[in-house]
């Protein structure tokens, strides 16, 4: 079937041929990181194949937010794709900048978070795939109810049916029997609209396998502890997160990616084999990485200062482990991953206090001497708890940085703006 | 207007305190400001305080919060942390926050660990607005009502809180009468002035402000009233408690005769439904469910955008202005559905970004008279 007959269509396929693109660099590249990058890339055109198939062969597909559980549509068999995926996934598009001022011209302003403004923008310029359903969250900032009002609003989505969790603000049991409760229902919803039933052994199943790979990815940050650190910024948090929340939650391909993943960390620690040739800066970066420029900042840090990412917020994922002894026990800790460990859910829905204890945590057993918060122009409550987390770092004996930039735009503040400031910052703290 | 009331009202409004709010105080009353209009006021008037809405009327700069938020903040919670630093929020006993957005709920945690007020509290109010919803909110104000009983040693019994409902009930039975007026042909008061009424109810005791509110009315029923105005104005936003910033609107010909506003009618165009039996079930229904939402609450965007549409025309308007203040993702968004529903029955809208504390009104005078013109007015 032609694209004419799926406008919605376009930016999807775009998108999968950039990863082909970025697919035909590495995959006959003899270095290991290269050939779990190539897996990466291999579960990322399966899922835009599926999800294309879909559309044109009119079978049931989902629109999730992120840390919606996927786990459910694992069980059963429901290909998904995250709303906010061209932002989170595929902004080193080259076309991003002109996607960027287009949703400013239609009237979203440009304060708002850019990766909310995008979203908004594909759905609005019917550049998304139009799913059987959508679930999603309302959290952690103020963009997500948003996003999913316009998408009740567009007059190509509105009846499309859809069902967003509602998590409270604490971190109490009431908290997580009101959340699970939530899951329960999203799972009905899904039921209910897409013509699967779901086969509890095949959740557990899921949820088992799932299990594995956090407790694989939780193995993997303990080598990450290492001096020198095996990875930096260019392997780590963000492949994780994709691998188990968009690519292969629960399913044994996430888990192999994450044993392969291991095994070349552990090859590079017992050899001190470090990201850089000499690991002179040892840093957190507290939020997402800067997908839309990433090229244009992150190499710099490691050549110019040797300045290593340990850990980033998304690589911060606390990895409970789930129950699944019993059905009660599954969906409360189901409720638990996604509620109070899932990276920015955990730190931006409720008080301040995930982030005074991720510091905290991060910078004692990463061995962490300077903490950036990079201050992305839509993450306002963090910006707001600007003056916590100095604090936090002043109490830690650790610099602590925060700069404000764009994570997709490099016009908000420039990367040579943002490398000077930095440079700055490390000379003054005699760090490097 | 000549009668004492509106003296006192504006008195209340144009400042963080006022003399009734004294009174109160040097009678050994306690005061608990609170932030967001979805905090259940009964509660703190059951506990026998006086509740306060908070605001940074006066502030000038937020010179000592920057340290502890950014530029990309919103400058109201900037300029009322920034008093709280400079102790200008000493009269208060007490602050409740809500996480009402990304910016309000941080000023909580702010709160908390440099701002010496012995109680300050923090609800979750859900973002859907469901049975499950009002439920948990229920959770959350009987969680409150404890609280409060065991710091300020109030008992608050379901009479209180059924007294405490009658009487809020009757302050928003008054206002909406004080709206009624609006809608003649030449409303007995401005915008600006109806902004001051509102403000004013937000800082005083009220049964006081009742009376006043009373008397007010007694003499706007026999007011001229407002002419030679260029336009019927309605405003949608959200944290409107400026009665300045509508007056420059006002200056350029317009006239403010309704809103939908966290000061306006989203206060005070629904009661509280006092046939429900248990008293927290009736202000949980009504805070999550039953009264105008903000853009917050999920799911209510058609509602929203209809009960604006029934205003307008209601109050017979020309045109609506949608002022939002900076850095609010909130409400770019809702005014950007917004525009769409009312394009699609041709009502003129007009949106206009401002920060919070009225200044530089030169662009915003250009705007304004722009859009009138644009009117045909």
């Amino acid at each position: 079937m032609s694209t004419d007959n799926h406008p919605e269509l376009v930016r999807y396929r775009s998108e999968r041929e950039w990863f082909k693109l970025l697919h035909s660099q590495v995959k006959d590249s003899d270095v290991p990181e290269h050939q779990l990058a190539e897996r990466t890339l291999t579960f990322c055109l399966d899922m835009y194949n599926r999800i294309i198939a879909c559309v044109e062969e009119g079978d049931p597909f989902v629109a999730t937010y992120y840390c919606s559980a996927p786990e459910l549509c694992t069980a059963m068999d429901l290909p998904w794709y995250m709303v906010m995926q061209t932002p989170f996934l595929a902004s080193s598009v080259p076309y991003l900048l002109d996607d960027i001022d287009s949703a400013e011209a239609m009237g979203l302003g440009s304060d708002l978070c850019t990766a909310i403004r995008l979203s908004i923008y594909y759905i609005e310029a019917n550049l998304s795939p139009i799913p059987s359903c959508i679930v999603g969250l309302l959290y952690p900032c103020d963009g997500a109810p948003m996003l999913h009002q316009v998408i009740q609003h567009n007059s190509k989505w509105r009846d499309i049916p859809m069902f967003n969790a509602d998590p409270p603000y604490w971190d109490d049991d009431r908290s997580l029997d009101y959340f699970a409760a939530e899951l329960r229902k999203m799972a009905q919803f899904l039921e209910q609209h897409t013509g699967r039933k779901l086969d509890m052994d095949k959740l557990k199943e899921a949820i088992e396998e799932s299990n594995k790979q956090f407790a694989l990815w939780q193995e993997y940050n303990e080598l990450r502890r290492a001096v020198p650190s095996p990875h930096g910024w260019d392997l780590g948090g963000s492949q994780c997160f994709s691998v188990t929340q968009c690519y292969r939650a629960g399913q044994k391909g996430g888990t192999d990616w994450f044993r392969k993943l291991i095994e070349i960390a552990e090859h590079k620690v017992a050899n001190k084999i470090g990201a850089v040739e000499k690991e002179r800066i040892r840093l957190f970066w507290f939020d997402l990485l800067p997908f839309g420029w990433i090229f244009d900042l992150l190499p710099w840090l490691e050549q110019e200062w040797g300045a290593v990412m340990v850990m980033d917020m998304f690589g911060n994922y606390p990895y409970t482990l789930i129950d699944t002894s019993s059905e009660e026990q599954m969906w409360r800790d189901l409720a638990k991953r996604n509620l109070f460990d899932a990276p920015m859910i955990r730190q931006a829905r409720g008080v301040a206090d995930n982030f005074v204890n991720d510091i905290a945590r991060i910078v004692k057993d990463y061995k962490i001497d300077v903490v950036i918060w990079p201050g992305h122009m839509g993450h306002k409550d963090g910006s707001a708890t600007i003056g916590i987390m100095r604090e936090t770092c002043r109490k830690l004996k650790v610099p602590f940085m925060s700069l404000g930039l764009d994570l997709f735009d490099r016009r908000y503040a420039t990367p040579d703006q943002l490398k000077e400031k930095m440079s700055e910052f490390f000379r003054a703290m005699g760090l490097g | 207007m000549t009668g004492t009331s509106f003296q006192t009202f504006t008195e209340a409004a144009q400042g963080l305190v006022n003399p009734a709010l004294q009174s109160w105080k040097a009678g050994g009353g306690k005061v608990v400001g609170y932030f967001c209009s979805a905090v259940p006021e009964e509660i703190l008037v059951a506990a026998d305080l006086l509740s306060y809405r908070m605001r940074a009327t006066g502030s000038e700069s937020t010179e000592e919060s920057d340290a502890y938020f950014s530029n990309i903040n919103c400058s109201f919670p900037r300029h009322c942390f920034n008093l709280a630093l400079i102790g200008k929020f000493e009269f208060l006993d007490g602050v409740i926050c809500l996480n009402s957005c990304d910016h309000v709920r941080r000023l909580y945690d702010n709160w908390k660990r440099y701002v010496p007020t012995e109680f300050v509290e923090i609800m979750s109010l859900p973002r859907k607005t469901g049975p499950d919803q009002v439920a948990w909110y229920r959770e959350e104000l009987a969680l409150l009502k404890e609280k409060i009983e065991k710091h300020f040693g109030a008992e608050i019994t379901d009479d209180r809180l059924k007294g405490a409902i009658r009487l809020l009930n009757e302050t928003r039975s008054l206002q909406r009468e004080l709206y009624e007026l609006r809608k003649r042909e030449n409303p007995p008061l401005t915008g600006a002035q109806a902004l001051v009424v509102m403000v004013a109810g937000t800082a005083m005791p009220k049964e006081p402000y009742n009376a006043l509110l009373r008397e007010l009315l007694d003499e706007l029923r026999q007011a001229e009233g407002n002419g030679g105005y260029r336009a019927r104005l309605m405003v949608v936003g959200g944290i409107l408690d400026d009665p300045a910033w509508v007056q420059v609107v006002e200056d350029q010909g317009g006239l403010v005769v309704t809103d939908a506003t966290c000061f306006g009618t989203r206060t005070m165009w629904k009661q509280v439904d006092e046939s429900i039996g248990d008293p927290l079930d009736a202000l949980a229904r009504y805070y999550v469910a039953d009264r105008p939402s903000c853009p917050r609450m999920y799911g209510e965007q058609e509602r929203r955008s209809e009960l604006v549409r029934e205003l307008y025309s209601e109050f017979d308007c020309d045109g609506i202005i949608g002022e939002r203040l900076m850095f609010c993702d909130q409400w770019l968004v809702e005014h950007y559905m917004l525009d769409h529903d009312l394009k699609e029955e041709s009502i003129p809208f007009l949106k206009l970004e401002r920060d919070y504390v009225t200044s530089g009104t030169g662009q915003l005078r250009t705007r304004v008279q722009a859009f009138l013109e644009k009117m045909g007015k």
